[in-house]
């Protein structure tokens, strides 16, 4: 039996240095598996890229291995990698790749990136890199700089009568301006507390939508000079406890609990917020560039997007994937090679074409490849602008389970209204053990 | 237990409940399918979409590629089902025939191998597929029919070979009948309703499993129903009638094998 194992591992050496290493002085073609994950449209960009790549370099062979969200990627990545057969190259949001990058599953592009004669470091923005630096090296090339921004519906605005949001501005303009657009069926401002004939008046249009998670929140604490956690490259815990960032916490708990201005709980269960806005039930969304394709594609809608509101100093939140290598390729120079291609004005132009992504390459972002005049929003710039004054959460390998945490946190915050007290207390118990477990970049 | 004066009111009441339970969001999975993709959905679901079309269907079709995905998931439950039945009756008629001692300490692992996440499996099994370089196949979709596919089918055979008179196997015995031979031309007939609900049971976790395929399969060819189904499930909120007409054709082999089964079961 022992005989038969030596054979078998002998033979899978052999076949394994037959097939995995390349030849000196020969091009390393793959083939290379892509991990990514989308909705069929930008997985059908994918697939498309991958052609084009292939077209530019005959002879390469990149397979799509598909996942649907992110929780399935996450899943695939991380038994591929335990049990020994990663893909060569996945994409991956700036928040998740913490938990791969601190067990040294994500090989550093530095060297490859400043050999290359394709692209630069100084062709994408800053911000978006910077979030995929991890122990002083680039982990990872961020494919895209989204960040949050206020989508409203023109047409809502028009109809009652209320002046359109501007960029640049105020956290108390927003709230004003949501509580002007909060109206009953019969058109007629709804204001919490108040009621009609002894029952409070529902709501037929909410004034704006949100999430109850962190990535909503981060850019209003920052923005009013608060900080997220104690240390922004270690942190040992969240500082919500801190008067700025507290502040921040209590006026987008308000939202809800003081101003209904957005829907509760229950009613974004029935109809979610995207759904909500394109049906005329929600005049302003706070949300990322995702959800550009979805308004397109609704008839009869009138939209345009507005800076996100702030309390001092404009503050946005970054939202970025890129692409990374695992450390366990064996082709590593093919899959450089391929993000190297998708990386170029070529490639971001074909996953721009979804409309879903702001690309990270400048010189595409300023294209018509994404400012497009003839498709909405008009004011697509906002995001441009933005980036400027992006920020980004710690990358800590638990950050993941923290976010999660959280969003469980803040939806039994905005919907059950306990004292603010025992919310920090709360968030305390929970992510402090999380923080502690955390690897730091 | 319900028989008698009380058995037919009860049992009406009984199946009343269950339709009432089960048969509305069914109602509503098939009226919403037949919704225009593209349009938010309505606060209160409408059971007669107007206008009702089709497109949800071509579109699932089209997008999901379900027509390839069912095929996939056919040609895994075609040969995981009967392997699963076969192999756990086997195994529970083995139980059934060993000393109480023996019995004792299968049936204890079996329990305890029941208790075993399958998650917590997961990186192993997938390492050992890989060695075999048999990832990307259907191969590690259909191996858990191998050992008869849950330790619960197993017992649940056990339980039913256990119920015949010993005395059935004994006369067998003096007839010089081989072991297999009891167990499929004596024991197997005799537990008929038990092979249905296994077959059943099997046939949708099979049908029905997602994170194998998630794990082994990378090839989009080869994705089974369930994939193709969470493909769908990723598309806006405003498409969702093409979700849901993909929800309808993967619901649709499951409810037919219950309905073909069930009548098995009350013979």
């Amino acid at each position: 039996m022992n005989r038969v194992l030596a054979v078998l591992a002998a033979v899978t050496v052999i076949v394994s240095g037959c097939t995995g290493q390349q030849p000196e002085g020969r091009a390393d073609l793959g083939p290379i598996r892509l991990l990514a994950s989308g909705s069929p449209d930008e997985l059908a960009a994918f697939r498309t890229l991958i052609d084009a790549y292939k077209k530019a370099k005959p002879g390469t062979d990149v397979q799509l291995v598909e996942a649907s969200n992110a929780d399935d990627l996450t899943t695939k990545l991380s038994t591929s990698i335990a049990g020994g057969a990663p893909p060569d190259v996945f994409l991956m949001n700036y928040r998740l790749y913490g938990q791969f990058a601190s067990k040294n599953a994500v090989d550093a592009v530095d060297s490859r990136l400043k050999a290359s004669t394709v692209i630069k470091a100084s062709d994408f923005y800053p911000q978006a890199m910077t979030a995929f630096r991890w122990g002083g090296k680039q982990l990872c090339m961020p494919q895209n700089v989204s960040s949050l921004q206020v989508y409203y519906n023109r047409a809502l605005f028009n109809k009652f009568g209320v002046a359109l949001p501007k960029d640049g501005w105020t956290w108390n303009e927003f709230l004003v301006t949501a509580q002007a657009m909060t109206r009953d069926a019969n058109g007629h401002p709804v204001r919490a507390g108040e009621a009609e004939g002894g029952a409070p008046a529902k709501a037929a249009v909410h004034g704006v939508g949100t999430e109850p998670t962190l990535i909503r929140v981060a850019p209003f604490v920052w923005s009013n000079g608060g900080r997220l956690t104690d240390n922004d490259q270690k942190p040992t815990r969240f500082t919500f406890d801190d008067k700025a960032s507290l502040e921040a916490l209590r006026n987008f708990v308000d939202l809800r609990l003081s101003y209904g201005v957005t829907p509760t709980d229950d009613e974004v269960k029935a109809q979610d917020l995207v759904s909500r806005f394109a049906k005329g039930q929600l005049a302003m969304l706070l949300e990322s560039r995702r959800i550009t394709p979805t308004l397109r594609a609704a008839k009869d809608l009138d939209w345009d997007v507005v800076s996100v509101p702030r309390y001092g100093n404009p503050v946005g939140i970054l939202h970025s994937d890129a692409y990374c290598i695992t450390t366990g390729s064996k082709h590593k120079d093919a899959a450089w090679s391929f993000i190297e291609y998708a990386m170029t004005q070529d490639g971001q132009k074909i996953i721009a074409a979804t409309g879903r992504t702001v690309p990270s390459h400048i010189e595409t972002s300023k294209s018509e490849a994404y400012l497009d005049p003839a498709k909405a929003p008009k004011n697509a710039k906002v995001w441009l602008d933005a980036v400027p004054n992006l920020r980004s959460v710690p990358t800590i390998s638990t950050w993941p389970e923290i976010e999660d945490a959280m969003e469980g946190i803040l939806e039994n915050a905005i919907n059950h209204a306990p004292s603010l007290d025992s919310v920090l207390a709360d968030i305390d118990k929970q992510t402090k053990p999380m923080f502690e477990r955390g690897i730091a970049p | 237990m319900l028989r008698g004066r009380f058995g037919g009111p009860a049992r009406t009441l009984g199946s009343f409940f269950v339709v009432l339970v089960f048969v509305p969001p069914l109602l509503l999975l098939v009226s919403g399918s037949f919704h225009t993709p593209g349009r938010p959905p309505t606060l209160t679901p409408d059971l007669i979409p107007r206008p009702a079309t089709t497109i949800g269907y071509e579109l699932a079709f089209e997008w999901g590629g379900l027509l390839r995905a069912t095929v996939n998931s056919l040609i895994v439950a075609v040969i995981a089902v009967p392997l699963s039945v076969l192999v756990a009756s086997a195994a529970g008629f083995a139980v059934s025939q060993l000393s109480r001692r023996a019995r004792i300490v299968v049936i204890g692992a079996s329990v305890a191998a029941l208790m075993v996440p399958a998650t917590a499996l997961l990186v192993p099994r997938f390492a050992m597929f890989r060695w075999l370089g048999l990832t990307n196949t259907f191969v590690p979709l259909i191996a858990p029919a191998l050992i008869g596919m849950s330790p619960l089918y197993v017992l649940a055979f056990y339980l039913a070979f256990r119920a015949i008179p010993r005395d059935l196997y004994d006369a067998c015995l003096i007839e010089d009948l081989s072991p297999a031979r009891i167990w499929w031309r004596v024991a197997m007939p005799q537990v008929k309703p038990v092979t249905s609900a296994i077959a059943a049971l099997a046939f949708v976790t099979t049908w029905s499993n997602f994170l194998d395929p998630l794990v082994f399969i990378y090839d989009r060819d080869l994705f089974t129903l369930p994939l193709a189904l969470r493909s769908l499930a990723a598309l806006d909120p405003t498409d969702f009638p093409i979700f849901l007409a993909g929800a309808v054709f993967a619901t649709l082999p499951a409810v037919l094998v219950y309905s073909i089964a069930q009548r098995r079961f009350l013979r």
